[in-house]
């Protein structure tokens, strides 16, 4: 049998066998394999044997066989304890089930507050990922500079991207889109289409928009050619077949040759349709080649696979040099902004679609982890604080020798059990409020958004065992600290060193939650500013109504506003091609300066009637307003804003009669007072006003306090006269305050939050403040027994708190006070900064605070001393 | 009676232990079975069911001599307790009983 001895059994096995093994057996199994595998090596087949060798090993493999757990050694040495551990655990829980409703609350609702909000950023940061393309999507935004200022444009020129394409080898596609507001009209439904897009024929290439119906490539070719998505498809073909139908918008036939899904909600600029590019170039060759000062257009380019766009940067001077002539304005530099970050990013001038905020990310990242911390923060005051209760079983525990690791993993699984009861709790909460939660941030928030479910899953799981393990890893080091002969002496006095600590997360919770409160006061004084600043203009009581520039209104304006204004209640009515909050067109016009020369300049134009400034009631600082009596006003007359000239470094009386020429030559015949024409969040920027026969938006002034009805009647008056033009108006204060949705959004959303922080902080200082009475019943009992009162009583179990919330208020004030100031620069008018709004806040948290803590520790201070007394 | 159930396999096991008197250790268990029985016994579960009855007190084992082939590592000879002879008869007799006690009839003629 010795013949063959090197042959060896598999070692790997072998070991796996010893490792795995119960020791008192382990010799003579072990022989037993050795035999036969000698045995089988005897009758020759060796690969065999070995096989035979390791397929034995892993059938031992079994319970019975496997060393029994709870023998000593390093892997399995607690094993056994662990159902013991559990059994306790659930115990205590229990058996202070009013304590543990407390952590299991405060960390349901923290978890289910930060799942929402998380959900909410994620869904916010996800903006435009959805393109297969996406990261090499990049779009061309302009930086210009004129004479007097630099301009950050989000539009390039019509010539840029085919030059991009033709220059830049690294470039693979490119396509411009240009919104359009179209009346699309079809047997009786008519409305406004106002997120129309003209786009390149490449847009289907370069972006992941799904065709449903129709050929991507010829789809967008011939001129009149529309692209419907499928919500519009509906709207005005019902269930008939809508490609190769045609559909009127304003005066145009297009003919239907394609249907595509909807955008979906997490892109930077959302459309109901797509009209072919050639639309428009067919008559503008000329424009579409070489109009190179004309930002009229958002360009997005496809840069090649593993082509670097640092590469396509570093050429951009020369590009510049080389393709576009100087014009008193030039271009300083072309950026390319990722796809992904356009949704985010500052917003530039002319943006197409919605913008979301950076610092409202930020600001709700941030309230959010503030929220876990204060109900983490919750469980360790409660567990240190009532460690106390636990300490005859740690004492016994460690006289029978556990270990200290032991009972550190003894207390961590407890707080992960607490954690996972409680996030079982916040799926139902966020699955209760989500609807809720999608009506206060005002977004869809489908789930479609996120990622693959077990990522989700993963990541939450995650999260509950990070807050089982921060919540619990103080507590558990504290608790496993004690020393058994400590614990079995009389006094326990001396082993609740940790009071400190436990004071510093009790501030740290009110100092969070002064801030909130001092913050959502703020940031609602700051929009209370932005809602009732001087605008220059009085917003109130105005009305627009969309015309785009319907013949028959250009024609009679005069005749229709004279209708109009017979109504009662309508004081002024007005036409013009852009009305404020929305936007103003931008043009090259050249102005006489003072030593006459002609100087070049883009400036914003708003073209409107004899009426716009009475409408609006804009005021005048020199010249005067267009009049009617003066005919050559109508083509040949300016006014400019206070803005302009102060750039020019006139006087209003000096700009009077300066030399302007532009779409048609002319002189300056007023200057207007600033009035923000755009947002609170840009400057006012230079503005001219020129007078046009076209009309884009019909504003009406209304009076009188039954709007509604006056309204109505404008309705009927509006449906007489031009009955096949939809009344679609709308507030132009309302219009204007929506430029401020997502800071509104803000204070809502921080309102809310604030509440809820109030709500877990509070939950907390309930237990706490249970526990210290808990304690104290005897001590309170004595000193009234020697006479204490009961607001002395009171005082002497709220006093302690009291000095923290003084503490943390000294803390908030300047943290705020600096966060609200950084948040305020985002505004062109900042709210003064009023400390009456931190007292306010500290007020606020300390009466909760107050009350929350005098609940139970009046009912303690009215208890009959003999009652706590007796007990002995 | 009940808390005194064997297994089909354990009683095959004991059986065999008991057959083999002082040569009952693992390699010789299972060979013998395999050749009395003409069925696979595989080694994991023979083990498994020797130290469940070894633990039920129904057999015992001591180790015998050092040997080179096995590597030097010892034999486990194993034998019947007296309680575990005890069952095996007891089982034994259940079974006797049990068949006595069938009806002629219910034997198919043959």
């Amino acid at each position: 049998m010795n013949s063959i001895p090197h042959i060896q059994p598999p070692k790997f096995f072998l070991r796996f066998f010893r490792w795995f093994c119960d020791p008192a057996i382990v010799e003579d199994i072990e022989g037993d394999l050795t035999e036969m595998f000698a045995r089988e090596i005897d009758d020759g087949n060796i690969t065999k044997a070995k096989i035979q060798f390791s397929v034995r090993i892993l059938g031992l493999f079994r319970p019975g066989i496997v060393k029994k757990i709870g023998c000593p050694s390093l892997f399995n040495h607690s094993s056994p304890m662990f159902k013991n551990y559990f059994i306790t655990s659930v115990r205590s829980l229990v058996r202070s089930a009013g304590f543990s409703t407390i952590n299991i609350v405060g960390l349901a609702v923290g978890l289910a507050t930060f799942s929402l909000i998380a959900f909410y950023v994620y869904s916010e940061l996800s903006f435009d990922r959805y393109h297969v393309k996406a990261d090499r999507i990049f779009r061309i935004v302009e930086n210009l500079r004129t004479e007097n200022e630099e301009l950050f444009q989000s539009t390039s020129s019509p010539p840029m991207g085919p030059r991009f394409l033709k220059d830049f080898p690294e470039v693979e596609n490119y396509v411009r889109l240009q919104q359009w507001s179209l009346l699309a009209q079809r047997n009786d439904i008519s409305s406004y289409e106002r997120e129309s897009y003209i786009a390149d024929s490449t847009v289907f290439d370069i972006f992941s928009f799904n065709l449903v119906k129709g050929d991507k490539k010829t789809a967008l070719r011939e001129p009149f050619s529309i692209v419907l998505t499928e919500s519009m498809a509906k709207k005005y073909f019902g269930n008939e077949e809508p490609v190769g139908q045609t559909l009127k918008m304003d005066y145009d036939n297009y003919k239907v040759t394609g249907v595509m899904e909807d955008v979906p909600e997490n892109s930077h600029f959302r459309f109901s349709n797509l009209i072919s590019f050639s639309t428009w170039s067919r008559n503008n060759k000329d424009n579409e080649d070489r109009a190179w000062f004309w930002n009229g257009f958002h360009t997005y380019v496809l840069v090649r696979e593993g082509a670097s766009v640092d590469n396509v940067r570093a050429k951009m001077k020369d590009f510049l040099k080389r393709n576009v002539e100087k014009g008193g304005m030039y271009y300083e530099d072309l950026p390319l902004q990722p796809l992904s970050s356009i949704y985010m990013a500052a917003p530039r001038s002319w943006e197409n679609g919605t913008r979301g905020s950076m610092n409202n990310i930020y600001i709700l990242s941030i309230i959010a982890v503030f929220i876990l911390l204060i109900a983490c923060f919750n469980y360790i005051n409660l567990a240190t604080a009532r460690a106390s209760r636990r300490l005859k079983e740690v004492g016994l525990r460690k006289t029978l020798g556990a270990l200290r690791r032991m009972l550190i993993a003894q207390f961590l699984g407890e707080s992960l059990i607490i954690t996972l009861v409680a996030s079982i709790l916040a799926v139902g909460l966020v699955w209760i409020s989500l609807p809720s939660f999608r009506g206060l941030v005002e977004s869809q928030l489908s789930f479609s958004v996120l990622p693959n479910v077990w990522y989700v899953a993963g990541i939450m799981i995650g999260l509950v065992l990070l807050i089982g393990l921060l919540a619990g890893a103080y507590p558990a080091y504290i608790i496993s600290q004690f020393q058994p002969v400590q614990i079995f002496r009389s006094s326990t006095k001396g082993i609740f060193g940790h009071n400190g600590m436990r004071k510093v997360l009790v501030s740290m919770q009110f100092i969070i939650s002064i801030m909130l409160v001092a913050g959502t006061l703020l940031v609602y004084d700051q929009l209370d500013v932005v809602r009732n600043q001087d605008l220059g203009f009085t917003k109130k009581g105005v009305i627009v109504v969309p015309t785009n520039g319907d013949t028959a209104i250009v024609n009679y304006l005069d005749a229709v506003k004279n209708e109009l204004k017979r109504i009662p209640g309508v004081v002024h009515a007005s036409g013009s091609t852009s009305t404020p909050g929305q936007s103003a067109g931008n043009n090259y016009t050249e102005i006489e300066m003072t030593d006459g020369k002609m100087s070049p300049t883009n400036i914003n134009f708003i073209y409107a009637d004899h009426d716009f400034l009475s409408t609006y009631e804009i005021k005048l600082l020199a010249g005067r307003d267009f009049q009617r009596d003066v005919k050559s006003d109508d083509t040949t007359a300016y006014l400019i804003n206070e803005t302009a000239i102060k750039d020019f470094g006139w006087t209003p009386e000096q700009a009077l009669g300066k030399k302007v020429r532009g779409r048609q030559g002319g002189k300056i015949i007023g200057v207007m007072k600033d009035f923000n024409y755009r947002s609170l969040h840009t400057k006012v920027e230079p503005l001219m006003v020129a007078m046009t026969t076209y009309v884009g938006r019909m504003s009406i002034r209304l009076e009188g306090t039954d709007l509604p009805t006056t309204i109505a009647n404008v309705k009927t008056k509006w449906n007489e006269l031009i009955p096949y033009l939809p009344f679609d108006y709308s507030f132009v204060d309302v219009e204007f305050d929506r430029q401020y949705k997502a800071d509104q959004q803000l204070g809502k959303v921080a309102g809310v939050f604030t509440g809820l922080s109030m709500f877990i902080g509070c939950l907390g200082l309930l237990g706490l403040t249970a526990f210290v009475v808990e304690r104290r019943t005897k001590e309170i009992g004595i000193r009234k027994v020697l006479g204490a009162s009961i607001p002395s009583v009171v005082l002497l179990i709220t006093r302690e708190f009291i000095w923290l919330i003084v503490i943390a208020l000294a803390i908030a004030t300047p943290l705020t006070w600096y966060f609200i100031t950084r948040w305020e620069q985002n505004f062109t008018l900042q709210a003064v900064i009023n400390p009456l709004r931190f007292v306010m806040a500290g007020t606020v948290v300390f009466l909760i605070a107050w009350l929350t803590i005098s609940v139970l520790s009046i009912r303690a201070a009215n208890a009959n001393p003999t009652k706590s007394l007796r007990m002995e | 009676m009940n808390r005194h159930q064997l297994g089909e396999f354990e009683e095959i096991v004991m059986l065999t232990v008991g057959i083999l008197y002082k040569e009952a250790y693992g390699v010789a268990i299972i060979d013998e079975i395999e050749a009395r029985q003409n069925r696979k016994v595989s080694i994991g579960a023979l083990q498994t069911v020797l130290r469940r009855l070894e633990d039920k007190g129904y057999l015992t084992s001591e180790f015998g001599e050092a040997t080179n082939v096995r590597g030097g590592k010892r034999k486990r000879y194993f034998s019947l307790t007296s309680l575990g002879s005890r069952i095996l008869r007891e089982t034994q007799e259940q079974r006797v009983e049990m068949f006595k006690a069938i009806p002629r009839m219910a034997f198919p003629k043959p």
